[in-house]
């Protein structure tokens, strides 16, 4: 029997989701259970199981497309339908000598990867094959140049700067970016291109043809000579008694395409690039989402910054003595959980920096509940996991939750629900660089802090007897960005004051 | 972990040291990585120490002798007194050299070499127990793991490896005296090599195979040279017999073998010699003889080590199933070389561990060759590499075939070996070369070249216009893609 498969809701009230990658294809054996396509969500990326063993009958969602939730993307035969017995295999009980079957020799024949066709072979040597991996293009895609349809290496740069073969498998497509495409039209061109025959490939690699012999008739010749192009260069897939045979056509083409490709280069001599000048990808995905909520955050909440800078001297000997004990509980104590702690308990103090603005209900919502969400910036984009009840855990638990939470976010399995309901914001920005920020909130939230990197810096420092001085300290920087329509400034500023308090004094946290 | 375990992190963790794991460490070694090799026994594995070199120390030692003595033709008399136990040391001395030389390349990598039998405790920890009452055992933790623990030979029912008379190929190439007589059960290639090598010794051999002919797998026209010239050397062959037991008798033991033709996969009638021999191996054979090894094949050396702890599945004959990354179905658990499935060869194995050891380090790497090679040291020697002309056309391929005897080739008559030929299999259409088999001196060696040439994308046309120097058995690969392409000079063309 077929059993259709829709599009489920892979996290909750997602509405649709981009169809990333098949995992699967056609006529493939699955099992119940086993991912079949990744889906990406404004949020996450999420593998679609199998409901079902059996074979994949139709698959019925383009790579690239955006699926409404509830869209059927693919249909499965379930096992038990076919029963097919083929080779009964007369030598399968004998005593196993196949130690050195010679018959393996394809690269593992009985896997699905080779088409068992003469079409399905690629020819291409080694170096070639690991250029295509690393450019995430697939071979069976692509067009050999060379001599007998050989693959060469400058037909997979081809495909790589011209087309947008997906990536081969799912880890080149995490860490390589999209495809650009050089023009703006569908991202899923599927064979990559060869000869300059189909125009799309980058002018500058068209690939000369380079034979001994080329029949053509004296006219053509005399074309060729006019056009200053050597008839044996010139690319051909027709063959006359055997020999290749060129046209006119392929003359004119092939002399404009050196033009073009002369032109690249002057352009490309005279700007000092070698590559395209301009690319353009979709704006979709996760880095649409993000540009969405920032717009609607900045758009929605006048944003005031509030910029101070703390001398964390003690804290960073505090967390030197703590540093040990943690890791002898297997946990990499950062300086974010004291900084989480301080945040609290000026939350505790000044709860209208918790609150959030129903807009739409035109309500002052105050939250008894403290969930912090710390920005990660990951390869897909900045992610914001949370840590919810943050006040009722202690230092250690909350260190290896939230390192837990961001590797996760970075490997891109955290679940929606782990990017939701936080009630204020903590970014790390000295990570990279830089003293200061404006950071947006993470909207409805009303607040939302930058810390700074930890630095070595001259303070004046007055001892007990008044005594001013100036020594070396650690001093931290704070951007506090808050809801101005909720928060006065002297409000945000005395927020800012008592997390400093707490950073600065770090054994005030025992008490809290 | 255990109250008063020693516990140590390391980012790769390689059990076996055999050609597919001591590769593996070293290139992740060359990588960056912090790497842990764990080897039970001995540096080298199975293919140095009792596998692929101690039996081409043998193979070349009593191939000398057999020459020595029967080289009248050329003019030469001698008689070679063969001291066994001499030559078994100095195999011995050859295994020890490379041994060494592993171990030294795994320190000059930065590998850290642990003695010991791993096991695992969970996805992420592995114990290793040291060798010996109270030595001990300790934890490592891993980041990534790489199984590589090879394979070891079948045994059949009745036939115990403990047994004083019952040899394994390991303790056949131990052995300090040449046995008088030898049965030897399975007509693979590592029952042929060896029966080879103690008939040139002086052994009377005789060769018992449940199947119909010799170097099942391989075909037949490959095959013939082989046996052809096992006769010569006196082997004798028992087709569609399977051993069934052995006993003592008063000056050696007596090998009782029953007929295979009502086991699974008889043979069919097909009406030539060797089926017909086996449709008449009706009754029970019995073979006096003073040792029998028994070389049926090799499995998986897959269960000891808790996989299972690890959640790391195998197959139903204990393989464990990877990807064209060598990973398992566990993401951070990879397996390579014999453990990791067919064919079982060393050079696989040490692909698949530089594959591994590149993806652990992030490298977009992986496991897609066009052609495995695969050497078998008899006498012809037989090379093969890509597809048989029958598997071309089965992949839709039209194909050109050429073909050259080693009988019209000047070097090999120079050398006393013209038995067997060069067949090149290649695309009719494009020309592109797909596969090669050889049987016969040097076959080993010549296939490297045609290995290449797929590998390549090369074409018949680009292996005949390769000049290839004269005189060598190498011509001879020219002059059978030439043969392919209708324009052999040396041969006639069909």
């Amino acid at each position: 029997m077929v059993r259709e498969f829709k599009l489920p809701d892979v996290g909750e009230g997602v509405a649709e989701g981009e169809l990333v990658s098949w995992l699967v294809e056609e006529g493939e054996e699955v099992s119940e259970d086993q991912p079949v396509a990744e889906v990406e969500t404004d949020k996450a990326l999420v593998e679609v199981p199998s409901p079902v063993n059996g074979t994949v009958r139709e698959i019925l969602a383009e790579e690239g497309e955006m699926v409404p939730v509830g869209n059927v993307i693919i249909t499965f035969n379930v096992e038990g339908e076919e029963a097919e017995e083929t080779e009964s295999q007369a030598e399968q009980a004998s005593e196993p000598e196949g130690v050195d079957e010679p018959d393996e020799a394809e690269g593992g024949v009985d896997e699905t990867e080779e088409v068992s066709t003469s079409e399905g072979r690629v020819f291409a040597p080694p170096r070639v094959r690991k250029l295509a991996r690393e450019e995430g293009v697939d071979l069976s895609s692509v067009q050999g140049s060379g001599p007998g349809g050989r693959i060469t290496e400058g037909d997979v740069q081809a495909a790589a700067e011209g087309d947008s073969s997906e990536p081969a498998d799912a880890e080149t497509a995490e860490a390589a970016p999209a495809e650009p495409t050089e023009d703006t039209g569908g991202a899923d061109a599927a064979a990559g291109t060869a000869g300059g025959a189909a125009g799309t490939a980058a002018p500058s690699s068209v690939e000369s043809a380079d034979r001994e012999k080329t029949l053509a008739a004296p006219a053509t010749r005399q074309l060729a000579k006019e056009q200053g192009i050597d008839i044996d260069a010139v690319p051909t897939t027709e063959e006359r008694d055997g020999e290749a045979f060129v046209t006119p056509e392929a003359v004119t083409e092939y002399a404009e395409a050196q033009q073009r490709a002369q032109e690249a280069d002057v352009a490309a001599a005279a700007t000092g690039e070698t590559g395209p000048r301009e690319t353009r990808e979709p704006f979709k995905g996760v880095r649409k989402t993000i540009a969405d909520a920032m717009q609607r955050s900045k758009y929605t909440a006048p944003h005031v910054t509030h910029h101070d800078e703390v001398d964390v001297t003690k804290l960073v000997e505090t967390r030197e003595d703590l540093k040990p004990v943690a890791e002898e509980q297997g946990i990499r104590l950062t300086y974010m959980p004291f900084i989480m702690k301080a945040v609290i308990a000026a939350l505790k103090e000044y709860p209208e920096m918790n609150a959030m603005i129903d807009d739409e209900n035109e309500e002052i919502v105050h939250r008894n509940y403290y969930n912090i969400g710390v920005a990660a910036a990951t390869d897909a984009g900045l992610m914001v996991p949370v840590v919810d009840d943050a006040d009722h855990k202690g230092m250690l638990q909350l260190s290896s939750e939230m390192n837990e939470l961001v590797q996760k976010a970075r490997e891109r399995t955290i679940s929606p629900d782990e990017l939701r309901g936080s009630t204020f914001t903590i970014t790390n920005i000295g990570g990279i660089g830089g003293e200061y920020a404006t950071p947006i909130l993470n909207y409805p939230e009303a607040g939302i802090l930058a810390v700074g990197e930890i630095k070595r810096k001259p303070r004046v420092v007055t001892d007990a007897d008044g005594n001013e001085s100036i020594e070396p300290r650690s001093v931290m920087t704070l951007s506090l960005s808050f809801d101005h329509r909720l928060i006065d400034g002297a409000e945000g500023a005395a927020f800012t004051n008592k997390v400093m308090e707490y950073l600065e004094n770090p054994e005030l946290l025992l008490l809290e | 972990m255990v109250v008063g375990d020693i516990a140590t992190g390391t980012d790769v963790l390689v059990i076996g040291a055999g050609p597919a794991g001591y590769v593996a460490a070293i290139r992740a070694g060359q990588l960056d990585l912090d790497v842990t090799l764990v080897e039970k026994e001995a540096y080298g594995g199975t293919c140095l120490n009792h596998g692929c070199i101690p039996s081409k120390a043998l193979i070349t030692a009593s191939g000398l002798a057999h020459e020595a003595g029967n080289a009248e033709e050329m003019g030469i008399h001698a008689d070679p007194a063969v001291d066994l136990s001499q030559m078994v040391n100095w195999k011995d001395g050859v295994v020890d050299q490379l041994t060494s030389g592993v171990e030294k390349l795994c320190k000059a990598n930065g590998v850290n070499l642990l003695e010991g039998t791993a096991r695992f405790a969970d996805e992420n920890t592995a114990r290793i127990s040291h060798g010996g009452e109270g030595q001990g055992s300790e934890s490592v933790e891993f980041e990534h793991a790489i199984v590589a623990t090879g394979s070891s030979p079948i045994e059949i029912p009745n036939f115990a490896y403990e047994d004083e008379p019952v040899l394994n190929s390991r303790q056949a190439l131990a052995l300090d005296s040449v046995p008088d007589s030898l049965v030897v059960v399975g007509a693979g290639y590592i029952g042929m090599e060896l029966a080879g090598v103690f008939a040139k010794l002086g052994t009377d051999v005789t060769v018992i195979e449940m199947l119909e002919d010799v170097l099942p797998g391989y075909e037949a026209d490959l095959a013939r040279p082989v046996k052809k010239h096992a006769k010569e050397l006196g082997i004798e062959f028992h087709f569609g017999y399977s051993a069934s037991e052995w006993h003592e008798e008063d000056d050696g033991i007596r090998v009782v073998a029953e007929p295979a033709a009502a086991a699974d996969g008889g043979s069919e009638a097909s009406g030539d010699a060797a089926s017909t021999e086996a449709e008449l191996a009706e009754e029970p054979l019995e073979l006096d003889a003073e040792k029998v090894l028994v070389a049926v094949g090799r499995a998986p050396v897959s269960d000891t080590l808790d996989l299972e702890s690890a959640g790391v599945e195998t197959d139903e004959r204990g393989f464990i199933p990877t990807d064209d990354r060598a990973r398992t179905n566990v993401e951070h658990i990879f397996a390579i070389g014999d453990v990791a499935g067919e064919p079982m060869l060393a050079h696989k194995g040490s692909m698949e561990g530089q594959v591994a050891a590149e993806v652990i380090a992030g490298e977009p790497s992986a496991i897609d060759y066009q052609a495995m090679p695969a050497a078998v040291f008899t006498e012809p020697e037989i090379g093969t590499v890509g597809l048989t002309q029958s598997e071309a056309e089965e992949m839709g391929f039209e194909t050109a075939v050429g073909k050259f005897p080693f009988q019209a080739s000047g070097r090999a008559l120079t050398t006393g070996h013209s038995d067997g030929f060069v067949k090149i299999v290649a695309d009719a259409d494009a020309g592109f070369i797909l596969g090669a088999q050889i049987v016969g001196p040097e076959a080993s060696e010549l296939i490297a070249e045609l290995g290449l040439a797929i590998e390549l994308g090369a074409t018949l046309e680009d292996v005949a216009a390769t000049i290839h120097a004269h005189p060598t058995l190498a011509e001879s690969v020219m002059e059978a893609a030439e043969n392919a392409l209708g324009h052999a000079i040396h041969t006639l063309n069909r």
